[in-house]
């Protein structure tokens, strides 16, 4: 089984594909050396024989028999042939035994068969022959055995035979070797895998340091499950502060309704005490509410109402609508912008940003205290900052305060849904805007956005909340 | 007793239906009520009402579309779509095919019929450039107010309220209907006594001592501003 998949595995399929393109290669490497060789060697044999044949047919009559004679007589491979023949085509000298009918004479030197006087052996060998008319008619035939071509051809053949051998041994053993390699990872994966799927959320891929696609891979994955695990994290105690915090309204009106219907003697008392029911019910819609309008927004990726929105109109608008409260707490509200900014983005969603900021900054911001709005642009982007003189977000607060029903002690009797933050910074993270928390004490919060549409949302990856010492922005 | 308002209702869910109808009719609408989109739609075409609530779910035909075809049909019949959907993008829609004003489902019974009466009162005269309403004169060219005698010092945001309660005067209007018409703000703010306090302001100068006040608090609902007794 496990051997079969190895086989099937793709990394062992490519090495045998290479396995297979290199041996093809080595065999049109062969016939290519073997198709210049032999070529090479003919051309040899070729100008041989030509300067031969002129030398013996140069000779005078008398000294040719010799000159044959001592020609073949050097040749002790045998690989010369040489033949005279009068003009009736019988032979006078040398070890050709009748004048080959294809043989041209004073043609150019042509591979033809010779037949000689000892017959070889194994096979009839090719030769390349050239004739000559002498004076007095004599035919004089010179010729070279080729075959040498072909033991040389089969030497190389069997070099490169036995070096492609190991050359394929070696490929498939690549092959498999790095099949098994990626196999053995996948599987290690795979064990991890299931083991985040059975609930160890903390698991994660190996990453090991090289940098090979697998390791790159694993690091994508593994910020992916940071992600998760955070998410999931804050799901898992959602479903408790959810329940928490429709319980204490849901109780209050319980004990409303219960006491009412027995006690309650005149419709008055009765009306007073169904208005104490509704409120609370109201209070519990309102959480309900603002939960489902933050997944919503979570997970809206449609952006119908986009459009060009006027950063300082919101952030006048947005005073406009918070000064009374501020001046009955005593906190003086102001909003500064210099600049006329236009962002992509939807008015609504924005001025409830904006709007949420400050009504925490006027929340936890004492009496006498003061809170400030900013608008601060400059070539691309915008920066909204909500700044006040209250305590602040603490270091260690400033992740959980995203965190939907997060309110920190010190805030338990302070009304509200405690979704504030976390819907401001969905409506940040559906712009592709950015949230940054200032150091405490003083709280500030600034919205980063990038102004005209180049700012739509960029990488999922990229982290909503970025710390300002950090992030170095302001 | 003036002609009874005729409204027609689409809602596919019973016992919100039956709710809606008995509080309207207490109110003194005529109400038609239907449960899907497609019967709903023949209804409207046969005869003419004064005003329309339609959900925005409904089986058969889509809240939306049959709000389409309607407007398709030049039939301007003003319309309050309710959804169960808060959707930012639905209430976009909502009102781009053709819907006038969007209700998200729950609401408070009062915040429907408010909405009904704002619907069916669309403001007199928009044209007019001086606004009076009992004792009350608001000047929009000149950008003053005064009550009777009496010059009102108002700042912008009290002029626009003031402005939008003179023109809708005798009807009551919700904190959201506030907050969306005056401050074109669509959601209920964390702080809920937000309106509270603007009006607590603009009643200060607007009622003085002594005076009959104009400006009245609906427990629990909103505000009105009378124009008689």
């Amino acid at each position: 089984m496990h051997k079969i998949q190895l086989i099937r595995s793709s990394t062992f399929l490519w090495a045998l594909a290479v396995a297979a393109a290199f041996a093809l290669f080595v065999v049109a490497l062969f016939a290519f050396i073997y198709w210049k060789l032999d070529a090479y060697l003919v051309a040899r044999s070729d100008r041989m024989i030509t300067t031969q044949i002129r030398f013996i047919a140069d000779l005078p009559p008398s000294r040719r028999l010799n000159a044959i004679a001592d020609h073949l007589a050097q040749d002790s491979r045998g690989v010369q042939y040489a033949g005279l023949f009068d003009a009736a085509g019988n032979r006078l000298a040398g070890n050709i035994d009748h004048l080959p009918r294809q043989l041209e004479p004073d043609g150019a030197v042509q591979g033809v068969q010779l037949d000689l006087l000892q017959k070889p052996t194994s096979h009839v060998p090719v030769v390349r022959a050239v004739g000559r008319r002498l004076d007095g008619g004599d035919v004089l035939v010179m010729g070279r055995n080729v075959d040498e071509t072909r033991e040389i051809a089969s030497v190389v053949g069997e070099a490169l035979a036995l070096g492609l051998l190991p050359a394929f041994s070696l490929c498939l053993l690549a092959g498999a070797w790095l099949s098994f390699r990626a196999q053995r990872r996948v599987e290690e994966v795979n064990q991890r895998v299931q083991r985040i799927v059975a609930g160890e959320l903390r698991e994660r891929l190996p990453e090991s340091g090289a940098d090979d696609p697998f390791a790159r891979l694993a690091k994508i994955v593994n910020g992916m499950l940071d992600e998760m695990e955070m998410m999931i994290n804050a799901l898992a105690g959602l479903g408790n502060d959810i329940a928490h915090d429709l319980r204490t309204p849901l109780t209050r009106v319980r004990l409303a309704l219960e006491r009412g219907r027995t006690h309650a003697a005149t419709l008055e008392q009765l009306q007073d005490v169904t208005d104490k029911a509704i409120a609370g019910i109201d209070q519990s819609l309102a959480i309900v509410t603002a939960l489902l309008r933050l997944t919503e927004i979570e997970n809206n990726r449609r952006m119908a109402g986009f459009g060009d929105v006027a950063l300082d109109e919101i952030l006048r608008e947005v005073c406009d609508l918070y000064e009374p409260i501020a001046e009955d707490k005593r906190i003086r509200l102001g909003a500064v912008t210099e600049r006329h900014v236009q962002v992509w983005g939807d008015r609504d969603l924005l001025f409830e940003a904006v709007a949420n900021l400050v009504d925490n900054a006027i929340k936890f911001t004492p009496s006498g205290g003061r809170v400030e709005l900013r608008l601060d642009a400059e070539d691309d982007s915008a920066l909204v900052r909500v700044s006040d003189t209250g305590p602040g977000i603490s270091e260690q607060e400033r992740e959980a305060v995203l965190r939907r029903f997060y309110r920190s002690d010190k805030m338990r009797n302070t009304p509200g849904v405690g979704l504030g933050l976390s819907l401001v910074a969905a409506i940040v993270k559906l712009h592709g805007f950015r949230l940054v928390i200032g150091p405490a004490p003083g709280g500030r919060i600034e919205i980063l956005a990038s102004i005209g549409r180049a700012g739509r949302p960029v990488t999922r990856r990229s982290r909503t909340l970025l710390h300002a010492d950090a992030g170095g922005v302001g | 007793m003036v002609a009874m308002n005729r409204i027609l209702l689409i809602e596919d869910d019973t016992e919100t239906a039956e709710v809606i109808v008995a509080e309207l009719a207490d109110r003194g609408f005529e109400v038609q009520w239907t449960a899907n989109g497609v019967d709903g739609l023949g209804r409207a075409r046969a005869s003419s009402h004064d005003a329309m609530i339609v959900d925005r779910m409904l089986p058969g035909m889509d809240g939306l579309t049959v709000i389409e075809a309607l407007r398709k049909d030049q039939v301007r019949t003003p319309v309050l779509v309710l959804s169960a959907l808060g959707a930012v993008d639905d209430r976009v829609r909502g009102l781009r095919m053709g819907g006038d004003d969007y209700l998200t489902k729950p609401f408070a019974l009062v915040e429907l019929v408010a909405r009904i009466e704002a619907l069916l009162r669309r403001p007199s005269d928009s044209r007019q450039t001086v606004l009076q309403v009992g004792p009350l004169q608001l000047d929009l060219i000149e950008r003053t107010a005064r009550r009777g005698e009496r010059e009102l010092d108002l700042l912008p945001r009290e002029f626009r309220l003031l402005e939008y309660m003179m023109r809708r005067s005798d009807q009551l209007l919700t904190r959201a209907m506030l907050l969306e018409e005056v401050w074109n703000y669509k959601f209920v703010p964390a702080t809920t006594n937000l309106i509270d306090v603007h009006m607590g302001r603009l009643r200060h100068k607007v009622d003085g001592p002594g005076e009959v006040p104009l400006i009245h608090n609906v427990r629990g609902s909103g505000f009105v501003l009378r124009s008689r007794r």
